[in-house]
């Protein structure tokens, strides 16, 4: 039987999407939203002057860097709960994942915007007799924050794209409702593409909401 | 106001300081002068702890720098800094510049800290740009603001690392004269500078510093007019060459 492309099915898939959908974003929001919190401790424990902070924060950024993030999944999904004896739901293990999987190479980001501020901004805070907190609140981090935005950006598209690996450990996101489908009716070819289309879409949103953020941000408009 | 003793200061096994002992009274202008790398910006960073000393016992206002359980936080306010290259906070307007270190440092009210940050402002002859950024200003600009701000902590002493050199020629004058009013109304200023006329005209004592000592030291007249050391004549011979 030849290939025929119905056109009429990757429309009709798209409203069936909707339920993944809803996983992916919530678990994209909800791992980031951790995982920057995560990333911005971890990063700042990496130039902090203890050096037992920064070791810990050496060791979880690069064992996370340094391993597939399908490993980290299957070992929190399934590796786990046979040594706690305790089973995760699978959307609070796949937020788990996502966060701390960001949190690793947003670490990176935060560390390596603070390190991009000039030296002189720290001692000018130390100067006018701000404590070294109070200069990394007020003078560097709204700096450095500005700085993050685009590798941010970034890490948001890569993550939101590796939620499609969670469908091993049973997440009912995007990809995993579209196989689904793809069971039922034997479409492969339409119904991916609307599942390649939906990741698109929110991609090129999220790149453009950034540069609009980006823009607000500037100090003085139109420079 | 700042009395040093015995500073020795290391950088690895770089001695920079190799004992230097200096008296600043109130209201006095000492004017650091010698050869790059002699260690000039090392002693007034020690002043207010940027650099931590290797050794020796450093005063300022009262208040023992070398001892590790003193609060730096005031000290510094007492003791600001003006950069060479400004060091202004370029996410902040002009205005709120001046302002944070009274604010947060001081605990003044903001109401009262924009009032004094805009006569400050207007001091450095400024007012007009209070609301704008520090990219959109000249570095003679950027310079007198960040004076503005240093004055704004209402400190004891000012110390200078350079404040001119970073500065195109024509915009040196408009950073020295504000500097030469401050000396009038008596601030109590170290000043570590390449400007000899601004030395031999404000400073109340002129300090030679080479190799990380203190080689000459005295009263602008004197010192420039009859340099004893042979480095120093060295030093002002290429300087005034220049
Ligand atoms: N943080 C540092 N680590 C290592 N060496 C340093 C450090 N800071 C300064 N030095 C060295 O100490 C010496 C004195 O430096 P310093 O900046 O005090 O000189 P300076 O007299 O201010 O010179 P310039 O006129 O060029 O500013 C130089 O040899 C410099 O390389
Ligand atoms: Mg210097």
């Amino acid at each position: 039987m030849a290939f025929q492309f119905e056109p009429s099915v990757v429309l009709e898939t798209f409203p069936m999407l909707l339920r993944g959908l809803k996983y992916t974003v919530a678990i994209t929001i909800g791992g980031l939203a951790v995982g920057f919190v995560l990333g911005a401790i971890a990063g700042l424990m990496k130039i902090s002057r203890n050096g037992f902070f920064r070791n810990l924060a050496g060791i979880y950024i690069e064992t996370i860097r340094g391993t597939p993030m399908l490993v980290q999944a299957m070992f929190l999904y399934y590796g786990v709960p046979m040594a706690s004896g305790v089973r995760i739901p699978p959307l609070v293990a796949g937020i788990i994942v996502i966060a701390v999987n960001s949190g690793a190479y947003i670490a990176e980001i935060v560390r390596g915007a603070i390190q991009s501020i000039n030296p002189g901004q720290m001692e000018a805070g130390r100067s006018i007799g701000l404590t070294r907190t109070q200069t990394m609140r007020y003078i560097i981090w709204p700096q450095a924050f500005r700085r993050m935005i685009p590798p941010l950006g970034n890490q948001f598209i890569i993550s939101l794209k590796d939620t499609s690996l969670l469908m091993v450990i049973g997440v009912g996101e995007l990809l995993r409702t579209g196989q689904e489908i793809v069971a039922v009716n034997f479409r492969a070819f339409e119904v991916y593409l609307a599942v390649g289309v939906v990741y698109l879409v929110m991609t090129l949103g999220i790149a453009r909401a950034l540069r609009a953020l980006e823009r607000h941000l500037r100090v003085v408009p139109g420079k | 106001m700042i009395r040093i003793e015995n500073l020795h200061k290391s950088f690895g096994d770089l001695e920079v300081i190799k004992g230097i002992d200096l008296h600043v009274r109130p209201g006095e202008v000492v004017c650091i002068i010698g050869p790059s790398g002699s260690g000039k910006s090392t002693v007034l960073r020690c002043i207010n702890r940027l650099e931590q000393p290797t050794s020796g016992r450093i005063i300022v206002d009262g208040h023992d720098v070398t001892d590790p359980k003193t609060n730096m936080n005031l000290v510094r306010a007492e003791a600001t800094m003006v950069f060479q290259q400004f060091n202004l906070f370029p996410h902040m307007t002009v205005l709120h510049n001046v302002t944070l270190g009274p604010v947060k440092v001081r605990g003044m009210d903001s109401a009262q800290a924009e009032k004094l940050g805009l006569e400050l402002l207007a001091k450095v002859g400024l007012a007009e740009k209070a609301h704008n950024y520090p990219e959109q200003l000249s570095g003679g600009q950027k310079q007198r603001v960040a004076i503005a701000r240093a004055l704004a902590l209402q400190p004891k002493v000012i110390l200078f690392d350079e404040p001119t050199s970073a500065l195109d020629p024509e915009l040196v004058g408009e950073v020295l004269e504000v500097m030469k009013q401050l000396a009038r109304e008596g601030m109590t200023m170290v000043v570590v500078t390449h400007e000899m006329g601004f030395a031999k005209e404000v400073a109340d004592r002129v300090i030679f510093i080479d190799g990380g000592r203190i080689q000459e030291e005295g009263a602008p007249e004197t010192f420039f007019a009859n340099p004893q050391n042979p480095r120093l004549r060295d030093f002002l011979g290429k300087v005034i060459a220049h």
